[in-house]
């Protein structure tokens, strides 16, 4: 059996360990709240836009945008919204295995895949598991800015229009509720006309100064938009999984120092019997 | 001859007196007239009193019963007439097929060999068990210990090892069993009569039933005909089940003639007559003797004094773990705890010797990260972290093989590895060539071959 010491030791460090899962998981149900308002806040916007881009994609019968034309994929895209820290259980680790699905679909067909990624997570991850990234935000942080995302989108965009990408899919988690969060992959470019049916019937829009540039600025607004409300929606899936997985940490330090406990106790008492078992011989050997 | 007389019986210690002029020397053997006991002279008391302890059962003797002294240490049949038969610790047959007519009997009592004589060897024993031909190579002359608590498969691996060694092996063996089970000693008997190697064997039984000096002097027994067939030249096998009973009989003798216990109440000489056993089974310039040792661990307690005196006579050690029982894998060698003398690149080669180290490195880091794993889960590794541990597991279960002497137990026909295999696949595992296959494909197999074949074969299955 180790020596008790040894033991003692091992309990210290899983206890400390325990402070730290238990600080994150609180410090995390703090910010969750924060984190989904800030979500709440972003989606009408996100609805708005998406609704307008539906009518225009269903409407416009004179003029198809570049955006809108579906082209033979050749070559496919990812924008992929990770986490920036870990410790939020298997929120990015399900994404990842997703989307490394969906690529893997894509390369049987001969597609392959080029990446702009948001969050350090991914960066890491791809870094290790190899892709061909082509453009990288790190550090994006808990409280995301539009202006830090553009670089990334921008890219994609000119990927796009330049043909080097013929589909754009958008890759992050969905906020179910705080306990569960979904993986999903959504198509952003070429713009997909909105199955729903009230956006069916003709609407005639007139556009000043003209059609082009007005759908070229919307669009961007568009994906902006879009992605911005994934990032926000995946910090508010981050703190959320955090808070489940520290707790879940917490729980199973407490159930390991039990555990390590009954050992030690075992471990003392083992060696007080054997310390008085060999006093009374040792005393009944003299008599 | 002398003549003394019975004057005290405390168990199996009893006190016999003699002239005074006729004191016998310590290790003599005398003998009870009327039952035909022997005893064995362990001190002089004075006054012509010496105090022995019985080689057999002490019931019916009484005080002034005649005992006469040999004048010689306990001897016993050796040489080649001992093969194919089972004895005692006193040499008497014990397989029902008449006396042992030997040309010639030895004293269980020698010295050691001298430095001047004692040979070391670092030609490699193939056993034909992964775990233990990569991890703790044997040496042909070597000393092996098997250490292992209660029912982790001492008994088994040591048959398993009788099985690919002695009967690949063309020289002589010499099986000694030490206060273990009567019913393993028949079944040793019978499986050896069906491999038809019997006729190479010398076997010597003094089970858990007989007295604590049959116990402690059994194993000087089957040492005794394992040198015989040294010094005739030839290259021995020498296998002891199991050498923690010799330090237990060792104990009970101890107490009975009235020593102080020492530490955790072992006799306080342990170390000493641990010292008196291991020191003769060497190999000398005329011969070898391979042994094998069973060791058993009380409490699974490795710094016991009883295993951790041992622990320095070896050349290898094998250390059978619970932990890995509690897993289903058997042999249950623990990788991290079995070490080898012979584990040196010089003597199994840079291949080998690199693979067995980065398997221990990959297996060590997946000890430390089973703590993470257990608070924070697989999910917060690093890629490289997860690899290193699907990996791990992976070798972890290829250290399974299904055994030759366990058919019966897991209906699964033996597996022989040669070493360049062992090596070979525990190179692709360590490589990531096997990190397509499922881990539970790796669960007794013999080679990587055989682990593809079975990931096929789940595959269809779960289709």
């Amino acid at each position: 059996m180790a020596g008790g010491r040894e033991i003692v030791k091992k309990i210290g460090s899983v206890q400390n360990t325990q402070k730290v899962t238990s600080a994150m998981q609180m410090v995390a149900a703090s910010k969750m709240r924060r984190t989904q308002d800030r979500m709440e806040e972003a989606r009408p916007y996100a609805r708005r836009i998406r609704n307008v881009i539906g009518h225009l994609a269903n409407a416009s019968a004179e003029y198809r945008h570049r955006y809108m034309v579906s082209r033979d994929v050749k070559n496919i895209g990812y924008i992929v919204i990770s986490t920036d820290k870990g410790q939020c259980g298997g929120l990015n680790s399900n994404m990842f295995r997703t989307l490394i699905q969906d690529i893997r679909a894509w390369e049987r067909k001969d597609v392959p895949a080029s990446l702009a990624l948001v969050g350090n997570k991914a960066a890491g991850f791809f870094r290790s598991v190899g892709g061909n990234v082509v453009a990288a935000i790190n550090n994006v942080g808990e409280n995301p800015e539009v202006e830090s995302l553009i670089g990334g989108i921008r890219r994609m965009l000119d990927l796009f229009e330049e043909e080097s990408i013929d589909r754009l899919d958008l890759v992050s988690n969905q906020f179910v509720n705080s306990m569960t969060h979904r993986p999903q992959i959504e198509q952003l470019l070429p713009l997909d006309p909105d199955p729903e049916d009230s956006y069916k019937h003709m609407w005639d829009y007139l556009y000043e100064p003209d059609a082009e540039e007005l759908i070229e600025g919307l669009v961007q607004r568009f994906l902006e938009s879009q992605v911005y409300e994934a990032v926000v929606e995946n910090t508010a899936c981050e703190q959320a999984a955090r808070m489940i997985a520290m707790k879940n940490a917490t729980d199973n330090a407490e159930e390991m120092i039990e555990e390590l406990t009954l050992l030690y106790n075992n471990a003392r008492q083992a060696s007080i019997t054997q310390e008085i078992a060999e006093i009374v011989g040792g005393a009944a050997a003299l008599e | 001859m002398s003549n003394g007389t019975i004057v005290q019986v405390i168990g199996a210690v009893i006190d016999v007196e003699f002239e005074r002029e006729q004191v016998p020397n310590v290790f003599d053997a005398l003998k009870v007239v009327e039952t035909g006991l022997t005893l064995e002279v362990q001190q002089q008391l004075g006054d012509g009193v010496v105090r022995t302890i019985a080689l057999g059962s002490s019931e019916g003797l009484s005080r002034g019963l005649e005992v006469v002294n040999t004048e010689a240490p306990i001897s016993i049949p050796v040489g080649e007439e001992t093969l194919g038969r089972i004895m005692d610790v006193l040499g008497n047959a014990i397989d029902e097929k008449g006396p042992i007519n030997a040309r010639e009997t030895k004293p269980i009592h020698r010295e050691p060999p001298t430095y001047e004589d004692q040979k070391g060897g670092n030609e490699l024993l193939e056993t034909g068990i992964k775990v233990i031909d990569l991890m703790c190579p044997f040496a042909r002359g070597g000393k092996v210990g098997l250490f292992g608590g209660a029912g982790v498969g001492k008994t088994v691996t040591m048959l398993e090892l009788i099985r690919n060694i002695a009967i690949e092996h063309s020289g002589l063996s010499v099986f000694a069993g030490v206060g273990e089970r009567t019913r393993e000693g028949n079944d040793f008997y019978y499986e050896m009569m069906e491999a038809g190697v019997l006729d190479k064997i010398s076997l010597v039984f003094g089970q858990m039933n007989e007295p604590p000096g049959n116990r402690l002097r059994v194993a000087l027994s089957g040492l005794t005909l394992a040198e015989q067939f040294r010094d005739e030249g030839r290259d021995v096998l020498l296998f002891v089940d199991n050498i923690y009973r010799y330090t237990l009989a060792g104990v009970e003798v101890s107490a009975l003639l009235g020593r102080m216990p020492s530490a955790v109440g072992y006799q306080p000489n342990l170390a000493e007559d641990m010292g008196i056993l291991q020191e003769r089974i060497t190999t000398t310039k005329t011969g070898s003797i391979t042994s094998v040792q069973a060791i058993y661990v009380p409490a699974d307690d490795l710094t016991d004094p009883s295993p951790a005196t041992t622990f320095a006579h070896l050349d290898s050690t094998v250390t059978l773990s619970r932990a890995i029982t509690d897993l289903g894998i058997y042999p249950a060698v623990d990788p991290l705890d079995s070490t080898s003398r012979q584990l040196d690149p010089n003597v199994v080669g840079q291949d080998h010797y690199s693979v067995a180290r980065e398997a221990q490195e990959v297996l060590q880091r997946y000890q430390e990260l089973k703590d993470i794993i257990a608070i924070l889960g697989m999910d917060e590794l690093s890629e490289e972290d997860k690899a290193l541990v699907y990996r791990a597991r992976k070798m972890q279960q290829f250290f399974s093989q299904s055994m030759f002497v366990a058919e019966q137990f897991t209906g699964q026909p033996g597996q022989y590895v040669s070493r360049e295999d062992t090596v070979r696949s525990f190179r692709a595992i360590l490589d990531g060539d096997a990190d397509d296959l499922p881990e539970q494909a790796f669960y007794m197999v013999g080679t990587i071959e055989d682990a593809r074949e079975k990931a096929k074969t789940l595959v269809d299955e779960a289709a």
